[in-house]
């Protein structure tokens, strides 16, 4: 079985983010990039799966530029004992993308790879759109398994734990040609070793365009894309708290309610 | 004279020469944060080194970071010794001072004095972290002045016969394996010691003031009878190994100096935003401004030595000057802005709930260990007065 991991750069979860001046995205030149948190949680499964030898090999697959090698060699690093093989998906046809787009260049290198059970992360945290595993999953008429947080493969199988909110977990089956996303919990990541470091520094990185997925680059890129964004805004400051004055703990507990009802309207 | 060149590539990052320097850090930083920071404030009050996390270093690939590849080590360079002391003592420079006297002291000084009988005997312990290594040099009446020591090994049938006493060794109480200096017939040999042989003991581990997530103990040689085979080099030619490790050795330290100073100008620069006296943030006052100036000035200069010094010491690249005035200007500077960092933050700073009053206590050392401010002036010296003939 071979095991594909999409692992998408994002900016770090403690960057300042900034808007650029004609807000169409945002100031990357201070960004510090990593790995896609949810994605980490993915690949440390396929490394498992294939350690334990339940999955005999893993392949990494990153769409974008040249500057997402650095995270491709990353997950090399760290996965470095499942020998795990690199695609990077790139072309000028794929710029502009919107999640579909991105899907069905995905889709066409999952294919082309030969990918069994594919396996990501529930999100990527910088847009947080969620969108991208579930179209892949219909392209490639294949379960999508969601929100992953226990995950046992056997056979030709498998049982994924899938949170559902308020402490609900459903339980379900499916065949290992799926697409699973995962969440935390479902395993602790591990750290590159130094070792790993070297070895990926040496390992070769596929890169594939439109013509290698054998894509019609009028299907991807910013002519295909049916969602575009409007513009970028950092949400609004947050107004600062307000300390309750009052005699006793009872008169404060009054006024509290009485804000509650007349200008929070919560109660 | 070596003189240390400023690069001329502009587009040459000195802190990260390449990809794989970004991503050693990246991993470190990340380590640090997630499994050496959360564990720095009780090893420091337990005085003792933590062996688990110290083990995870060499599943990390940490410990044998200089030796060759073919040797099962990482085989990188002085610069990514660097960058793994300065981001480790961000955090915990007591437990980053257990690692230099495993992976330079030990490691790197055993490499390159090694057959390759003994490498093949004694690296696969100490790189996976199976066995703890140190070294001793420093003896009780003997620190700077080291060529006086006074520990004798005589060549017997039996082996070498050794007798004398090594004090302040860090990883002494903990260690499995030591390299240790000592005169035969009047020159200094470089020899190894495995716990356990007879004749050889360690004293209870000597209480400090700071460094105390690693521990130190004498090691104390009585008639002690070690094998043939556990001579590192030449006979008589000690000096030269101890001389050539004392390079990367002081970069480490240097590097230990900067990921303190580091680390206390981000916590007093964030207190004097949030702190509040007489109704304004306290980094409005020039008094505050001083101290965050003055350490981010000298903080910058440490850093941009250590790491240009850091690119001309290598098996063999020399840069004695270069790494004595690296570690003379970066201790001081790291104690200094963590006193600044205390002087800041006021009673916040001084109670050890915050980090800052360990991180001070660490510094201090820095001054001392590894040679001594006054001996770096002496070599400085020497070696200036030397070039001028």
């Amino acid at each position: 079985m071979k095991i594909g991991v999409l692992l998408k750069q994002v900016p770090a979860s403690d960057s300042r983010i900034k808007i650029n001046g004609d807000q169409t995205g945002i100031v990357t030149d201070d960004i510090k990039w990593e790995i896609n948190p949810y994605d980490e949680f993915a690949l440390e499964a396929g490394i498992q799966l294939v350690e334990g030898k339940i999955a005999s090999s893993l392949v990494l697959i990153s769409l974008g530029g040249k500057d997402a090698e650095a995270r491709i060699k990353d997950g090399i690093a760290r996965g470095v004992k499942a020998k795990p093989e690199a695609i990077r998906l790139d072309d000028a046809a794929f710029a502009g993308s919107d999640p579909l787009g991105e899907a069905r260049i995905i889709a066409a290198a999952i294919q082309k790879a030969g990918i069994d059970l594919l396996l990501t992360g529930k999100q990527a945290i910088d847009d947080d759109n969620a969108q991208v595993p579930a179209m892949v999953a219909e392209l490639l008429d294949r379960p999508q398994v969601t929100f992953v947080e226990q995950l046992e493969v056997a056979g030709d199988s498998l049982t994924a734990h899938r949170v559902m909110g308020g402490g609900q977990v459903d339980v379900v089956m499916s065949p290992v040609q799926a697409v699973v996303t995962c969440d935390k919990g479902l395993n602790s990541p591990r750290f590159a070793s130094l070792p790993g470091i070297m070895k990926a520094k040496r390992a070769k990185i596929a890169v594939w365009g439109a013509a290698d997925l054998g894509l019609d680059a009028g299907t991807v890129g910013a002519g295909a894309a049916v969602v575009s964004e409007g513009a970028y805004r950092l949400p609004a400051d947050r107004p600062s708290g307000k300390i309750i004055e009052g005699a006793d703990a009872a008169a404060k507990v009054k006024e509290l309610v009485r804000l509650l009802r007349d200008e929070a309207k919560v109660l | 004279m070596s003189q240390p060149t400023a690069p001329s590539n502009p587009t040459f990052d000195l802190f990260n020469p390449s990809e794989e320097h970004a991503m050693l850090r990246q991993m470190v930083a990340d380590f640090t944060k997630a499994e050496v920071e959360p564990q720095a404030e009780e090893f420091d009050a337990k005085e003792c080194m933590n062996i688990p996390l110290f083990q995870q270093l060499g599943e990390l690939g940490l410990l044998g970071i200089t030796v060759p590849e073919e040797w099962g080590g990482a085989g990188m360079d002085t610069t990514a010794v660097v960058i793994v002391h300065h981001e480790l003592s961000k955090s915990d420079p007591g437990f980053c001072l257990a690692y230099l006297a495993h992976a330079l002291l030990f490691v790197n000084n055993f490499f390159y004095c090694s057959t390759d009988a003994q490498k093949k005997r004694i690296l696969p312990k100490v790189i996976s972290g199976e066995w703890i290594g140190g070294m001793g040099m420093t003896e009780p009446g003997h620190g700077t002045d080291v060529l006086g020591m006074t520990t004798t090994a005589e060549r017997t049938e039996k082996g070498w016969v050794v007798n004398g006493t090594k004090t302040y060794i860090t990883n002494g109480p903990e260690g499995h394996v030591f390299m240790f200096y000592a005169k035969t017939n009047g020159k200094i040999s470089a020899f190894l010691v495995e716990d356990g042989t007879p004749g050889f003991s360690k004293s209870h581990h000597i209480p400090k003031m700071g460094m105390r997530a690693s521990s130190m103990s004498e090691l104390i040689f009585e008639d002690c009878v070690i094998p043939h085979e556990n001579l590192l080099g030449e006979e008589g030619g000690g000096l030269i190994h101890m001389m050539r490790n004392l390079e990367i050795e002081r970069l480490g330290l240097a590097a230990m100096s900067l990921g303190i100073a580091d680390r206390c100008l981000e916590l007093m620069v964030k207190h004097a935003a949030e702190r509040v006296a007489f109704g304004q943030s306290i980094n409005r006052f020039g008094q505050i401004q001083r101290y965050i100036g003055e350490s981010y000035a000298k903080t910058e200069a440490t850093r941009a030595l250590v790491y240009t010094v850091a690119l001309s010491v290598a098996p063999d690249k020399h840069n004695r000057l270069g790494s004595d005035a690296a570690k003379l200007f970066a201790a001081p500077v790291g104690k200094e802005v963590a006193d600044n960092a205390m002087q800041v933050m006021g009673g916040q700073g001084y109670c050890r709930e915050y980090p800052v009053e360990r991180l001070l206590r660490d510094a201090k050392l820095l001054e001392i260990g590894g040679g001594t401010l006054e001996s770096h002036q002496k070599n400085i010296t020497k070696d200036l007065t030397r070039a001028l003939r």
